[in-house]
């Protein structure tokens, strides 16, 4: 029996591992980029500016929170652009909606003009690195009443919360392998501490 | 017959992977859990927000003669018995005040302060431990938004620092992994599977969702 789970728990270590191994690479690289890319974010490239005639959705201008966003939706959709739509900014003196919209790769911004019935785009490619940016914030605590308002970003919340399960399988899952290893366990337990300490002493510095 | 060489790589990448993650267990933890608390703010038993305790108050400040803004903000801080990341306000200071926050995980003032009358107006809003959790994911003195967002804080490198050894550390047990599941022959086609399945899916998101219409 302890054989089988023995087994069973390698086995599922190593194979959910390597599932997750390019999502923990992910997290990590963008680690160093959060921390300590200070630069503005250059843009990759810019397209100019382009005025489109759109069919604005009755009622936007009213509309408030997750109703704005959805009646914002159809309006991107009609300029062929998709993502997620952050805090929209409405100018009500000159009837305009500042919409952004932004995914991996892509930044836009759609600036309506409620009563002319056009819309000005722009669109900014971002590079590889802001996008693992984007991705380790994402979705993140702001905007909650209107987050995940694109499918991929709530595909991608369900995929970094499936991380977070799954690292605290694989540290678990890990442990036990480790503890197998009798040889290891001097060792590993004084690396253990150690960590512990560092991690405490270092929590308690900063908060105390 | 492995040679004494390979024999001993494989053992010391072994002992790597699993010393690396007993020694940033803790740390992984913690960031793991909050990164998922980071995500579901709607989750309401970590509302920190709405159980902060604030407290404000004015008290006078020494005279100084011209110094500049993170000059003086710092010899206010002095004097007030601050310590923390400075935070400034996106916008311009007025002439005669200074503005900025004071932040370290579960501990915020807000000072304002009056340089021509020598006063200050602080506010101080203390958070739970759930508020400490969360503002030590992203504790690192940079903002994304503001470029000129700098560190000023030593505990605030110290942490970042941490931050940095956590990531490396990650990374250090990815590749490890995947030597480790290199050498071993029968569960290289399952492990490929798994492995090919993850790079598609992140592959996906990291670049495809920008081709996407």
């Amino acid at each position: 029996m302890a054989k089988i789970l023995y087994v069973w728990t390698r086995d599922l270590h190593l194979y959910i591992g390597l599932f997750l191994s390019p999502f923990l690479l992910l997290f990590a690289i963008s680690v160093f980029l959060l921390n300590h890319v200070r630069a503005p974010v250059s843009a990759v490239s810019a397209t100019p500016a382009e005025v489109r005639v759109v069919r604005v959705p009755a009622g936007i201008e009213a509309a408030q929170g997750i109703e704005r966003v959805q009646l914002a939706g159809e309006v991107i959709s009609q300029l062929g652009i998709s993502g997620e739509i952050n805090f929209i900014r409405a100018v009500p003196k000159e009837s305009r909606l500042v919409i952004p919209v932004v995914k991996p790769g892509v930044e836009a911004v759609v600036d309506l003009h409620v009563k002319e019935g056009t819309a000005k785009v722009s669109v900014r490619k971002t590079t590889f690195g802001e996008s693992l940016s984007y991705l380790h914030r994402s979705p993140g605590p702001h905007n909650a009443a209107i987050r995940g308002n694109w499918f991929w970003t709530r595909a991608w919340q369900w995929l970094a919360d499936a991380t977070v399960y799954l690292v605290m399988f694989l540290s678990l899952s890990g442990i036990y392998l480790w503890a197998m290893l009798r040889a290891e366990r001097t060792a590993g337990f004084i690396l253990m501490l150690t960590g512990a300490l560092t991690f405490a002493g270092i929590v308690y510095a900063v908060i105390s | 017959m492995q040679s004494f060489r390979s024999q001993s790589l494989e053992l010391w990448n072994r002992r790597l992977h699993y010393y690396l993650g007993l020694y940033f267990l803790f740390f992984l933890w913690l960031f793991s859990f909050t990164g998922l608390l980071l995500n579901h703010p709607q989750w309401r038993f970590t509302n920190y927000w709405q159980d902060r305790k604030e407290t404000q108050f004015e008290t006078p400040l020494q005279p100084r003669g011209p110094l500049s803004e993170l000059d003086r903000a710092r010899e206010i801080m002095r004097e007030l018995g601050l310590a923390g990341e400075i935070d400034w306000p996106a916008q311009k200071q007025t002439q005669g005040r200074l503005d900025f926050a004071v932040s370290r995980p579960g501990l915020l003032h807000r000072v304002s302060a009056d340089l021509i009358q020598n006063r200050a107006r602080i506010s101080r809003i203390e958070v739970n431990a759930w508020g400490v959790m969360n503002v030590l994911h992203t504790f690192s003195g940079t903002r994304v938004n503001n470029p000129a967002a700098t560190r000023d804080w030593t505990l605030t490198t110290v942490w970042v620092i941490a931050m940095d050894a956590v990531a490396a550390g990650l990374l250090l047990m990815v590749f490890s992994s995947y030597y480790m599941w290199y050498r071993l022959k029968p569960k290289r086609r399952m492990g490929l599977i798994a492995l090919t399945t993850g790079i598609v899916t992140c592959a996906f998101f990291a670049v495809g969702l920008g081709w996407l219409r």
